[in-house]
């Protein structure tokens, strides 16, 4: 599903490379925890996943497709078989819960009918389905970050990456929503969780890459946080 | 693609319904640089207009010799006629000059009767020319000092108005000068107003620009909704200024009229050059909040 290889990322600003030598594969299906400290390097690893950033060296192949040197024109068709879902969850906020999702959709051409038909099947499988007309400041942290799933999950992707999912929720509302990854995963689809919360790592018992100074430095199949 | 269309002016309609405050700052905006240029527009009108009243005003006589024939008359004036700057040349007959030398002075008897004593009518023919402008005068006189025509010429009006003249002229070009000057400086203010509006309005969704994009938004439906929201805010502003503008000229019409006598009113030049005016207006609104809005964007959009 995942192939990078001899990964490595430089900014122009920073004096350290973001990444070094990086070699990765995830199988599809899989669920695969990305761990390490602040400034490892874990979100300019999910940034070249989505082709927000392109990388200084070595190849990055999502499926078949090699996004190395992605054109930008081509960059939403990437997007739109990615499920993308952030700390900070990236709502639209003048667009109710129902609006938001079906923007997924609506950005894909799909048709009115297919939208008014998927969109509360989605939102049902995360419970909001009550929620549907509210605004996303109406809504409590973990309800917007449902919304988030909902719409990653909305155009059936066959990844899913989540960038720390879980950094501004509690405790109940983030067992909520690994409850919920954990269901898509069981259907097939590929979970990257790009996580620093040891508890949730060490609970999930699945496959745990760490990361640190832009290197990963241990790769284990039912791995633990080890920083 | 139709259902793209469709639905980004769903988008615009809706980014403008549920940013109501941003929306309506933007066309209030709009509208107040529309009618500082309509009214710089107008004030352009006007000193224009009284510009070319005063050198409407302005005429060269010549006062022919009483013993004149028609013949050199009229060859005087078919030389007039001729010369390029000329626009009309007017012939005052000699009964005619003495009936206005009479109503001239209908009330001091004494002249009158000093005229009457004489018996005769001692005033020559009259010819007034008009030239395009005041510095044609010149050289109008120049091209009459030939023998053939000085003597038949008693005296000339314009020797008395050439300093008159002179700074009427100055004054003109001065007003006019001033007037693009103006016209310039609104010009650049107007562009930056709109261009400034145009990019905090983008500016704030610069957020919601990034999660479009995110979600795989191409960026003609990023940029679509936004381009709508700029032809929405011009057919509003444009149409909410010539509303105005023609409230304001009805109301100054009456008092234009008692300055310009000639049935000068601002509302029939407006209606008159409305297509010419309203248009170019909406064009350069449109323009400008187009290339304003895409500028603001590249940023936004660049993956």
């Amino acid at each position: 599903m995942i192939k990078l290889e001899g990964l490595n990322k430089h900014y122009l600003t920073g004096n350290n490379p973001a990444l070094i030598d990086i070699n990765l594969q995830v199988e599809p299906g899989e669920f695969v925890c990305i761990v390490g400290q602040s400034g490892a390097g874990k979100t300019t690893l999910v940034k070249l996943l989505i082709a927000e950033e392109r990388p200084t060296r070595g190849k990055v192949q999502i499926g078949d497709w090699d996004i190395t040197n992605i054109a930008s024109n081509v960059v939403p068709y990437l997007r739109r078989q990615i499920g993308v879902i952030f700390q900070d969850f990236k709502l639209l906020p003048k667009k109710t819960v129902f609006e938001n999702v079906a923007f997924a959709l609506e950005v894909a051409g799909e048709s009115g009918s297919r939208i008014r038909s998927v969109v509360p099947q989605v939102l049902g499988i995360v419970g909001l389905d009550n929620k549907k007309y509210r605004y996303p400041g109406q809504l409590s942290g973990g309800e917007q970050q449902r919304v988030v799933i909902a719409r990653s999950l909305v155009h059936r992707p066959k990844l899913i990456i989540a960038d720390e999912p879980t950094g501004n929720l509690d405790s109940i509302n983030t067992a909520e929503i690994i409850e919920i990854f954990k269901k898509i995963n069981e259907f097939g689809t590929t979970v990257l969780l790009v996580t620093h919360n040891r508890e949730v790592v060490n609970a999930l018992r699945r496959r745990v890459v760490t990361l640190a100074d832009g290197r990963i430095i241990n790769d284990e199949h039912q791995g633990k946080y080890i920083i | 693609m139709a259902l793209g269309i469709l639905r980004i002016i769903k988008f615009s309609l809706q980014d403008i319904a549920r940013n109501i405050g941003l929306s309506f700052m933007t066309v209030l905006i709009l509208i107040l640089t529309l009618l500082s240029v309509n009214a710089l527009w107008s004030l352009d009108i006007l000193t224009r207009q009284a510009v070319l009243l005063t050198k409407k005003q302005v005429s060269l006589s010549l006062y022919l010799v009483p013993d004149v024939t028609d013949k050199q008359v009229k060859e005087l004036e078919a030389y007039l006629k001729n010369i390029k700057p000329v626009l009309a040349v007017n012939l005052v007959s000699r009964s005619d000059v003495l009936k206005s030398f009479q109503d001239r002075h209908r009330l001091t008897p004494e002249i009158i009767e000093a005229l009457s004593e004489l018996g005769t009518n001692p005033f020559g023919p009259t010819i007034i020319v008009q030239a395009a402008e005041p510095t044609d005068y010149k050289m109008i006189m120049d091209s009459l000092n030939v023998p053939e025509y000085a003597r038949v010429i008693e005296s000339k009006s314009f020797a008395e108005h050439e300093d008159a003249l002179e700074r009427l002229q100055n004054i003109t070009n001065r007003v006019e000068r001033v007037g693009y000057s103006l016209t310039v400086l609104f010009a650049i203010i107007s562009f930056l107003i709109i261009f400034n509006t145009i990019r905090v309005a983008i500016y704030t969704h610069r957020v919601e620009i990034s999660i479009k994009r995110l979600v795989g938004a191409n960026n003609w439906f990023i940029r679509g909704p936004y381009i709508v929201e700029s032809f929405i805010f011009t057919i509003i502003s444009v149409a909410a200024t010539m509303g105005l503008v023609y409230l304001a000229l009805q109301w100054l019409d009456p008092y234009l009229s008692v300055i310009f006598p000639d049935n000068f009113s601002l509302t029939n030049y407006y209606s008159s050059h409305k297509l010419s005016l309203f248009g170019a207006q909406s064009l350069a609104v449109l323009i400008l909040t187009l290339v304003s809005s895409s500028l603001a964007m590249r940023k936004e959009l660049k993956v």
